[in-house]
């Protein structure tokens, strides 16, 4: 087999086709990570100019009892009663939201990822968008990874599509991207034999996406993942975006160790984050945004990945658990200011977006210290 | 200054950004505009009819050559040529006869384009109405869109190509490139216009002098032109290549170059000194022995005043067991360094070295230049005795710290009753004079410019090209939290790989370029790796300076070989000369040199 040159990859970025499976694998192990860089920038600043996103979000966990042994969750096989384990009552996680409304904290998404709880009533989900939705009918609710989304159809003998249109009814607008891992089966079946596989995770996708609801994809790397099972899992999303042109963020997510079944497993490095940011950008061409979740990768490393082909950088997020319980040891809170400081800092241009990357403020109007006072937009169940 | 500030500024559309503030009610109370020619608005300037006007930069050099008058510009901005001007541009700017010279100004000079700036006489204007001006830009920057419709509609003309104008060809921001290119198009004026030697001499820049720099935004827009500075270019291919960097030319790199342009420079520069891939790291530990200290530097949130509760000396049994455990660990040396502390003499050190020494198998990399310069003062010897005399009872080398930013001004500012630039630079060269070996240190986030960054690094190569007593640079941004200082608005990764890779360029002569991962934590520490960098530093930290002031980052050797590795490098333990020790245990790091650039596998925990 020949070995695909770096320069004819450019070639093929800079003319705007799409690279294979072992440019992807050449791209991985191209010695010169600037060289990487420079061409993911360029694409980055094909797409988004010098602008970088985020939005004002926050985080609910409304429980982290879970059937499934995935080995790098903190989370996994958690039952009821078990130290730290936690279910949050309605009451209380539509409160985390009152409070935010109360603060007068203007936020405009909220992102909800559990644990696969078997002892809770379908209507509980239903009942927790509701009422998230009456607090707040603007507020754009991003919540269940394909994986509990499987797990509702399976639990609750569902098919997908009915499920899926059941929480959109009660206010569902749009799913994370949580849950993808690696689709490779051989590491699936070691470090999360339980849960969904590759095509039932991408089919609850595909299914979204013709309902019209947008969604998120993610990779969780740097454990026992070979470079050729990572560019095939981005393949993969690329073919789903390809048929349905329904994902909207691409977001690499870096594998931490402490308090999970893998603590012997040494955390990525920063070289391989940004490799990972870059490859990522120039594989999904047709993925229109690359995240950099600062919660997981640390400040710094969230302002350089916008230069390795990252341009958003997720929102202000409150009370983020799932990677604080895996030892993250970023804030769990940024302030709008802080943000807009950390993007102006690294060159670039803060955006504010909504969840479907409306622009709603930039320029002067972010650094206006008054509270926001434009109109939300008006999200209706199905996005467009 | 009583009554209004009155303003004028030429009507063009590349004004309108910075008049917009100003005629959406920005600082109404205080201020008049008036829109006039450029002719009309130096006129008001001359006469005093305007206390400032935004004019072509020509109309300036005229007024502050022709009118002996003292005409000084606004900083940090002005309308900016980004790429080849637009003729539409040059004539707007009545640049007449010149219009086919400035065309291509950027092409041929590598420098920016200064078209409009703010000018008026000195003394007129306070740092509120500068802030003002930079305000009314910002907003004005925020609604390009709308000054492009606006001017389309009051005096024709494709609103989409003024808006591509205002946002891709110009720049707003007068930095030290900009002024360069002002100074240089001033220059060329002159030669245009007075070729005989008898000319006056052409006119000087001269800027208002505020505090505060304010903050300029960018424009954005849907896709960015390139720059193509054919200058900055050929720069960085010279001193990838080894060239040397004139100051000026450090200065234009750190500013224009882009991040990884400049990292990529730097990585070549290291590829070519340091051929064979190896990254060094040593283990020491990094022992401060009293944290009592009578400089007070406002960065500092280590030191204690003597009559506090906390002021602590090590005492002999603490400092035996803190060596004994380094020994233990594989460490082959002690950092040793502590607060300006009065109480301790010369035969404090010389004692405590000479029993280290007799005690322990470590080499004493040890007193910062500020510590030896006060022993010095304390006991009334030159410099170059103290350190004889430290030097026969065992010190091996010189730590690199407490240069900070060798700039008197700032340092009078940070840390008034340190040493001062230049006792720092006579320390290291009476100690190289001895033949130690020192390393030299910049701390940034101090509200330096860039100017004083290429100060620092030309006085570290002029002393290395006299005594090559350096091994290694080492940079890092002051660590805020806890400290008297605010957090400065720079201290940030992409600001720390700048500066690091620009130093790896600028400092031709020096050896090794040091990563800091203790302030920059391990991960921007192995990035910068890729930036220049070719040495991790130590593994065994214990560093009480820095972690006071936030940063708590430990690596254990293992791991720092683990990153070394996937970033592409084979990692060496070293000494401090910089000197490899011989590889432990066999195969050990060279058998993974293959591996080297492929981010490695790793196996599964428990498999």
């Amino acid at each position: 087999m020949s070995f695909p040159e770096f320069k004819d990859i450019k070639d093929k970025v800079r003319a705007g086709e799409s690279l294979g499976f072992d440019d992807g694998v050449a791209l991985f192990q191209h010695p010169n990570l600037l060289d990487l860089g420079q061409l993911a920038n360029e694409v980055r600043e094909r797409l988004h100019g010098q602008r970088t996103y985020f939005n004002r979000n926050m985080h609910i966990n409304a429980t982290n009892v879970c059937v499934a042994s995935c080995r790098f969750c903190s989370f996994a096989r958690l039952k009821p009663g078990d130290l730290g384990a936690y279910t949050l009552s309605l009451e209380e996680a539509w409160g985390r939201l009152r409070a935010r409304v109360q603060a007068k904290d203007p936020i405009t998404e909220i992102h909800i990822v559990n644990g696969l709880h078997d002892g809770l009533p379908f209507s509980y989900y239903t009942d927790l968008l509701a009422g998230l939705k009456r607090i707040c009918p603007t507020v754009h609710l991003k919540a269940f990874t394909a994986v509990e989304i499987f797990f509702f159809h399976q639990h609750y003998g569902l098919p997908v599509a009915e499920v899926l249109t059941r929480l959109r009814e009660a206010g569902l607008d749009s799913l994370p991207g949580g849950g993808a891992e690696i689709f490779s089966p051989r590491v699936r079946r070691k470090l999360c034999a339980d849960k969904c596989d590759a095509a039932e995770w991408l089919d609850v996708h595909r299914t979204a996406h013709r309902m019209g609801l947008r969604s998120n994809c993610t990779m969780l790397y740097g454990h026992i993942e070979t470079i050729e099972e990572r560019v095939e899992h981005l393949l993969r999303l690329r073919a789903l975006q390809d048929e349905t042109g329904g994902f909207q963020t691409f977001i690499p997510l870096a594998f931490h160790a402490d308090g999970n079944a893998m603590q012997r497993l040494a955390p990525p490095t920063g070289v391989d984050d940004l490799r990972t940011f870059a490859v990522s950008r120039l594989l999904l061409h047709n993925i229109p945004h690359l995240k950099a979740y600062w919660i997981m990768l640390g400040l710094k490393t969230a302002q350089t990945a916008q230069w390795f082909g990252a341009d958003d950088l997720d929102g202000t997020v409150q009370e983020e658990r799932i990677y604080h319980m895996a030892g993250a040891e970023t804030p769990q809170h940024l302030g709008v200011p802080d943000i807009v400081h950390l993007i102006k800092q690294a060159g670039r241009v803060p955006v504010e977006r909504d969840t479907l990357y409306n622009v709603l403020a930039e320029g002067s109007d972010l650094v206006s210290s008054k509270p926001f006072r434009r109109p939300l937009p008006q999200v209706t169940g199905s996005a467009s | 200054m009583s009554g209004r500030v009155r303003l004028a500024a030429v009507p063009f559309l590349s004004a309108r950004p910075f008049t917009y503030g100003l005629e959406q009610g920005l600082g109404e109370d205080l201020f008049e505009l008036a829109f006039d020619s450029p002719e009309g608005c130096a006129r008001r300037v001359s006469s005093g009819e305007a206390h400032l006007a935004l004019l072509p930069s020509a109309n300036y050099r005229r007024i502050a050559r022709d009118r002996g008058l003292d005409v000084r510009v606004v900083p940090h901005i002005a309308a900016v040529v980004r790429d080849d001007l637009p003729t539409a541009l040059a004539e707007e700017h009545s640049l007449g006869a010149l219009t086919g010279s400035v065309g291509d100004w950027r092409a041929r000079t590598g420098l920016p384009f200064v078209s409009l700036l703010w000018c008026g006489r000195l003394g007129t204007i306070g740092p509120e109405v500068a802030n003002l001006l930079a305000q009314s830009l910002r907003q004005g920057l925020a609604h390009l869109r709308d000054i492009a419709t606006a001017f389309a509609e009051a005096h024709g003309g494709d609103p989409a190509h003024n808006e591509r104008l205002l946002a891709h060809s110009l720049g707003y921001r007068l930095g030290s490139a900009e002024l360069s290119g002002l100074g240089a198009f001033f220059d060329h004026l002159h030669l245009a216009e007075a070729p005989a030697l008898t000319a006056p001499a052409p006119a000087r820049i001269r800027l208002f002098e505020f505090d505060e720099a304010p903050h300029i935004a960018q424009p954005t827009g849907p896709t960015r032109v390139k720059i193509a500075m054919p200058g900055v270019d050929a720069l960085l291919a010279d001193a990838a290549a080894g060239k040397r960097l004139s100051p000026a030319e450090g200065i234009r790199l750190y500013e224009s170059a882009s991040l990884l342009d400049l990292g990529k420079a730097a990585d070549q520069r290291r590829q070519s000194l340091h051929a064979r891939n190896l990254v060094t790291y040593i283990i020491d530990r990094n022992v401060n022995y009293t944290n009592l200290c009578v400089t007070a530097c406002k960065f500092c949130n280590f030191f204690r005043p003597a009559k506090s509760q906390e002021a602590y000396t090590l005492s002999r049994e603490v400092l035996a067991q803190k060596f004994s455990e380094t020994v233990a660990m594989g460490g082959i040396q002690i950092l040793l360094q502590g607060g300006v502390n009065p109480q301790l003499r010369l035969d404090y050190f010389e004692d405590l070295f000479r029993w280290t020494k007799a005690n322990f198998p470590l080499a004493l990399h040890a007193l910062s230049p500020e510590e030896v310069s006060f022993i010095a003062k304390q006991e009334g010897l030159p410099i170059r005795t103290v350190l004889e005399r430290l030097v026969a009872a065992g010190l091996d080398s010189l730590p690199g710290g407490g240069a900070e930013i060798l700039d008197d001004e700032i340092r009078h500012r940070i840390s008034p009753l340190k040493c001062s630039a230049d006792t720092w630079i006579t320390v290291m060269r009476e100690a190289h004079g001895l033949g130690l070996r020192t390393t030299a240190t910049l701390v940034f986030g101090f509200g330096e410019t860039p100017e004083h960054i290429a100060k620092h690094l030309e006085r570290l190569r002029a002393l290395q090209d006299k005594t090559a007593g350096f091994t290694a640079f080492i940079c890092w941004p002051f660590q805020a939290e806890g400290t008297r200082l605010r957090l400065g608005d720079d201290t940030t990764a992409l600001r720390y790989l700048r500066v690091f890779s620009l130093a790896r360029l600028y400092l031709d002569n020096f050896p090794n370029l040091q990563v800091s991962w203790p302030t920059m934590g391990p991960t921007i520490g192995q990035v910068a790796l890729r930036f220049g960098g070719n040495d991790f530093g130590s593994a065994m930290i214990e560093e009480n300076v820095v972690s006071q002031a936030g940063a708590v980052f430990k690596l254990s050797a293992e791991d720092i070989e683990r990153r070394v590795r996937a970033a592409g490098f084979v990692p060496r333990r070293r000494n401090m000369r910089y000197e490899l020790l011989p590889v432990r245990g066999g195969a050990a790091s060279v058998g993974r040199e293959a591996a080297g650039n492929i981010p490695p596998q790793l196996p599964l925990a428990g498999a």
